[in-house]
């Protein structure tokens, strides 16, 4: 069969003039020509729009609070500069019991801990000076090393000087004794279950639905959950000779209490990602190091988690980042008592502001804002990019 | 010592009960530690809401009395909590599950329509905004904030002089410098708002809307949730987005499609399975919210949350047979929604973006 | 259909008896530059492309055939130079303004459409009615052969049929100009052959302009009405694929054509003599030059007997396909081919003796590259 021959036999339609498709000018044809031409901005400007009106202008605004006395009036608000007094108040003034804690004496393990983190942390930075230096990263670091000192010395003179400490170092405990323990208990479960077991998706869902139930809920529940006399463990308790006993009188209790009904809410979401993280993992990975012979432990250390890390960085960032900004719970649970050993900043902040101190509210939520960006920052820096770098 | 593979002769006691017999099996004693401990947990996830489901069911006495576990034969259950929560405050109830529901739906839709446009753009558009410029409107916003809070003046005036400023400044310096700020930046700078807590913002959120009487409605607690979760959206579906090939726009573009039919036809549809992930997280995020709530509304616009946490204030103390009743009406919804959610997850369709 | 007679019949068909269709335009690519930053991807690209031909861009991966294609699509922003369709200067025209169609290497089917709404899909947007748009997806669909697939989705097909969905949905607007960009790299060999054939038949049927992007040089001359070769976005030779063939424009374009390449020996050239480390032959009318090698292809090369031919080499390996035997011998850097019967045989490592036709025979300068033609025709 020729060329000639399947040129005819093919039936040829008609051809059509280009372009023969193409739409009247309409308005409609217009407008759209007119949005497609400045698709760039339409895409962009609603998401930037609402974040600068709810996001930046609220914040810029809560500086402005934050150094001045707001008093509510009929009508509006009246304001007057002050300057730092809201800051030293919380820092140095009346207010240091519950934002820093007691301070007293340092105790002689107040003293030997903080000097250890301080020539801990001056020794780090010493290093990184010698290994490299650059002028930004000298001053990024600088941040986090002052402010664990701060921290350190303010742990020193409260905690280990048998004193109360205040809301940051509320904040903080929740964050990281609550993390740690979220982080290592998903970690296992979702190890657990990434193994070949039956029914994995039971333990899925199931595991998954502490957090979706909200946070009001979850406070009430463990109200309940914690009650010696009528909740579910009344026997347990007054077995234990704790019958009598009132989570709302005990600081470490309540404060161990707020932190297992976080745990119960959040380890959910460490599990699930992680779960999915391990299942991502290539069979031919752990299949071939089966075949060399490497023990369950070796597979995970070796293989599993290595591939794992990045994910796990990550979750915890997003975790830790939602951690600072805990309140539902404190103020379901304990309302911040007892006194205000369970009080975390934001919660702190509310009730400034619910005293219509709006300067005082606006200042701790700066400062909150202050301990959550440096501790993310290094968080990313040190945990996050220095693993994905590898 | 020249390499010897282990033989099977090799192995100890232990290792009966603790080596795999297969390749993709638990050996005996692993399979115990590891459905005990699956079942401790279990029963530790599972406990609470029981506990919460029987309580609903429970009269105040038999709360009152001490523990009782299991209906029907230690107690007898009623349905009078059930009957409190619909019957006598059916008004309060209905009222804040349908403010839950339209604030959570509305709100969600805002967000994850604004959020997924945005992202869409920073994955395919080139941004290069100029730094400078972005520098100068931080100024003077500042400016005008400042003028209007501390000194008092019309909030409006000082908008509208901050604005013919901008404009001036910024086609005055702004161009002469050639500092430009890409994509990435953008995308950071959206996804970073993640970071601020809530009270950071919330008073003078609540001064915005208490200045043009907008508190205590709907459209204030809306706008505000699609804000708090944009970054959410924002970060979750540009990685969706970067994962779609662009071979498939870059031939609709050729057909003759515009942006935005591009972005419908193409995109959208393509990344379903995304969005709807997404959205589910949205809108139990939206659900669940307590502490703007709190600030915004007060008896109108209250949210469930709101509800429930009111309801600890009676003089009574915790009715706790109706306080479980009302969780319990608050998480179904959000229960179900979950184990669809979950299943996403389970495929990896958020997994990219925590990737990092 | 015979294949291989329809290729070799059409291979020869002069310009003038070429189909073109109403619809096709010619294009003109005048001095086309790409940046990347520092990185110059296509450096002064000229071409001159008529009505209804089939032009080949030819080239290893990263020679900047895929970026030619795609300015010309409208992809990527032209640097600096113009380019034409028909009367149109389209050079900084939106895509959608070039009346183009393009078929993509993964060819880009909306897998959430049907065949039918991914053949209509130009249509759709173009604006055309629906029954317009059917009459014209039945069309488009019935000459690639799918016109019972159109409720399917590109998943439940397979790649030579996603091959043609793709094909169905370029012709379906009836374009000015056809974009192709490797498509048939995805397929498997079999399929390959058999759809480059298809696409052969369809291009001269429809009659539309075509520009194919391939590094795949058999592609290339069974396609080509023209074959362009690029070579570190820079054109090096334009011409029928006969031409590139026989007549190399230099060393880059010798070595790339033909399967297996053209062989190579370095040595110098004087009194109209070639000499190197593994034989000589007399090449008359070349000047004299130190430094240059000789190409020359297997099937012009012959095993000669002992002591015999022009250049000698060791037997690296001899591989029987079938309907010939391939002797690959080590020869300077590299190694020489050269076919012999189905029958020959010879062990690894004896010494064999080519010769070669020192009229065919192609002499380049070794560090340039250039042809070096003989002084006397």
């Amino acid at each position: 069969m020729s060329l000639a021959d399947n040129l005819a036999d093919t039936a040829r339609p008609e051809p059509r003039a280009p372009g023969a498709f193409r739409a009247n000018r309409s308005f409609g044809a217009r407008f759209s020509e007119w949005l497609d031409r400045h698709s760039r901005q339409f895409f962009i400007t609603p998401a930037v729009v609402l974040i600068l009106i709810f996001s930046i202008f609220p914040l810029v605004a809560s500086l402005f609070l934050a150094f001045s006395r707001t008093r509510f009036r009929a009508g509006g608000y009246k304001s007057r500069f002050v300057g730092w007094d809201n800051f030293t108040k919380q820092i140095f003034g009346s207010e240091q019991f519950h934002f820093l804690g007691t301070f007293t004496s340092i105790s002689l393990l107040g003293w030997a801990f903080g000097l250890a983190v301080t020539a801990w942390v001056i020794w780090a930075m010493a290093g990184y000076v010698r290994r490299s230096f650059t002028v930004i990263g000298f001053i990024g670091r600088l941040f986090p090393a002052l402010m664990s000192i701060c921290i350190a010395w303010m742990f020193a003179a409260t905690l280990l000087s048998g004193n109360q400490f205040g809301t940051l170092g509320v904040t903080l405990f929740y964050v990281f004794v609550g993390c740690g323990v979220q982080f290592l208990i998903g970690l296992g479960l979702a190890f657990l279950c990434s193994q070949p077991i039956r029914g994995k998706n039971f333990f899925r869902v199931t595991f998954f639905i502490p957090l979706m139930i909200t946070p009001i809920g979850v406070g009430y529940i463990f109200r309940m959950m914690a009650d010696t006399s009528k909740g579910p463990f009344a026997e347990i308790w007054q077995w234990a000779g704790l019958g009598n006993f009132s989570w709302a009188t005990d600081a470490w209790a309540a404060r161990t209490f707020v932190i297992i009904g976080d745990s119960w809410q959040w380890i959910p979401f460490i599990f699930i990602i992680l779960l999915a993280a391990f299942e991502n993992v290539p069979k031919d990975y752990v299949e071939a190091a089966q075949v060399d012979g490497a023990s369950s432990w070796q597979i995970f250390r070796e293989i599993t988690w290595p591939q794992v890390m990045p994910v796990a960085a990550t979750v915890m960032l997003v975790r830790v980042i939602e951690a600072f900004k805990i309140v539902d719970l404190p103020n379901i649970m304990t309302s911040g008592g007892p006194g205000i050993a369970t009080e975390s900043m934001s919660l702190h902040s509310f009730y400034a502001w619910r005293a219509l101190d709006l300067g005082q509210s606006a200042a701790i939520a700066y400062l909150l804002l202050f301990v959550t960006v440096v501790c993310c920052v290094s968080f990313f820096n040190l945990v996050v990019l220095n693993r994905v770098r590898g | 010592m020249a390499y010897r593979a282990p033989r099977i002769e090799d192995r100890g006691a232990l290792a009966k009960w603790f080596e795999p017999p297969a390749i993709g099996a638990m050996a005996p004693g692993t399979k115990i530690i590891v459905y005990s401990l699956l079942a401790i947990w279990t029963l530790f996830v599972l406990f609470p809401i029981y506990w919460l489901l029987i309580t609903s069911f429970k009269s105040a006495a038999d709360v009152n009395n001490g523990p009782f576990f299991i209906p029907f034969v230690d107690y007898q259950p009623t349905l009078q909590a059930w009957r409190d929560l619909f019957v006598l405050d059916w008004q309060d109830t209905i009222r804040a599950y349908l403010n839950s529901m339209v604030i959570a739906v509305c709100a969600t839709a805002l967000c994850v329509l604004i959020g997924s446009m945005a992202a869409y753009a920073l994955a395919r558009i080139t941004y290069r905004p100029n730094l400078v410029t972005i520098l100068i409107f931080v100024a003077i916003a500042a400016g005008v904030i400042y003028t209007a809070f501390a000194l008092g003046f019309d909030w409006r005036v000082s908008a509208a002089v901050g604005a013919a400023l901008f404009f001036f400044l910024a086609r005055a310096i702004g161009r002469r410098y050639k500092i430009h700020l890409g994509n990435g930046d953008i995308l950071f700078w959206m996804i970073s708002q993640r970071i601020l807590p809530p009270v950071v913002v919330v008073i003078p959120v609540y001064m915005m809307f208490q200045s043009v009487g907008l508190l205590d409605t709907h459209i204030a607690i809306i706008l505000t949730y699609a804000v708090i979760n944009l970054p959410i959206v924002v970060w979750l579906m540009y990685d969706f987005f970067d994962s779609i090939p662009k071979d498939l726009e870059e031939s609709a573009q050729l057909d003759g499609a515009t942006r935005i039919m591009t972005f419908r036809e193409i995109v959208l549809p393509l990344s379903r399975a995304g969005l709807a992930a997404v959205t589910l997280l949205v809108i139990i995020l939206c659900w669940n919210e307590y502490l703007l709530a709190l600030f915004l509304s007060t008896t109108e616009a209250q949210t469930m949350p709101i509800l429930v946490s009111a309801m600890n204030a009676g003089e009574r103390g915790i009715l706790w047979w109706t306080m479980s009743a009302v969780i319990i009406v608050m998480i179904i919804p959000v229960i179900a929604m979950a184990a669809v959610l979950q299943k996403f997850i389970s495929k990896g369709i958020l997994l990219g973006a925590v990737k990092g | 259909m015979n294949v291989q007679s329809n290729i070799s019949a059409t291979q020869s068909a002069p310009a003038e008896q070429r189909l073109v269709s109403e619809t096709a335009r010619s294009l003109k690519l005048q001095g086309l530059n790409k940046h990347y930053g520092p990185f110059h991807a296509v450096k002064d690209l000229s071409l001159e492309i008529e009505p209804g031909e089939f032009l080949v861009l030819l080239g290893p991966s990263g020679c900047g055939k895929s970026t030619a294609l795609r300015m010309i699509a409208g992809l990527e922003d032209i640097t600096s130079g113009a380019m034409v369709i028909g009367d149109n200067d389209v050079t900084h025209v939106l895509p959608k303004y070039r009346d183009i169609a393009m078929v993509f290497q993964s060819y880009a089917l909306y897998p959430h459409k049907t065949v039918a709404e991914n053949i209509g899909f130009p249509l759709k947007v173009a604006g055309a009615s629906p029954a317009e748009r059917d009459a014209a997806v039945k069309d488009a669909a019935s000459q690639v052969q799918m016109e019972d697939y159109l409720h399917r989705y590109p998943k439940e097909l397979s790649g030579g049929q996603r091959q043609r969905v793709a094909l169905a949905r370029a012709i379906v607007r009836r374009p000015a100009i056809f974009l192709m960009d490797e498509p048939l790299s995805n397929l498997d060999a079999k399929l390959r052959s058999f759809m480059r054939a298809e696409l052969k038949h369809m291009q001269q049927t429809l009659g539309v302009t075509t520009v194919y992007v391939t590094h795949d040089q058999i592609e290339a001359m069974t396609l080509a009405h023209r074959v362009a070769i690029m070579r570190d976005g820079v054109l090096q030779q334009l011409g029928t694929p006969t031409e590139v063939y026989d007549n190399p424009a230099n060393k880059f374009v010798a070595g790339f054509m033909g399967s297996p390449p053209m062989n190579f020996i370095k040595g110098s050239l004087s009194g109209g003599t070639f000499t190197s480390a593994y034989g000589q032959v007399s090449l008359a009318g070349y000047a004299d030059h130190d430094n240059v090698s000789v190409g020359f292809r297997a099937e012009e090369t012959s095993i000669a007997g002992p002591d015999k031919g022009h250049f000698s080499g060791i037997v690296f390996s001899c591989e029987m396909t079938g309907h010939e035997t391939i002797v690959t011998c080590e020869m300077d850097d590299g190694h020489a081919i050269v076919r012999a019967a189905k029958d020959y045989s010879i062990p690894m490592g004896a010494e064999i003796h080519l010769t070669v036709d020192p009229a065919r025979v192609c002499v380049f300068d070794e560090s340039s590259g250039v042809r070096i033609r003989p002084e006397t025709a």
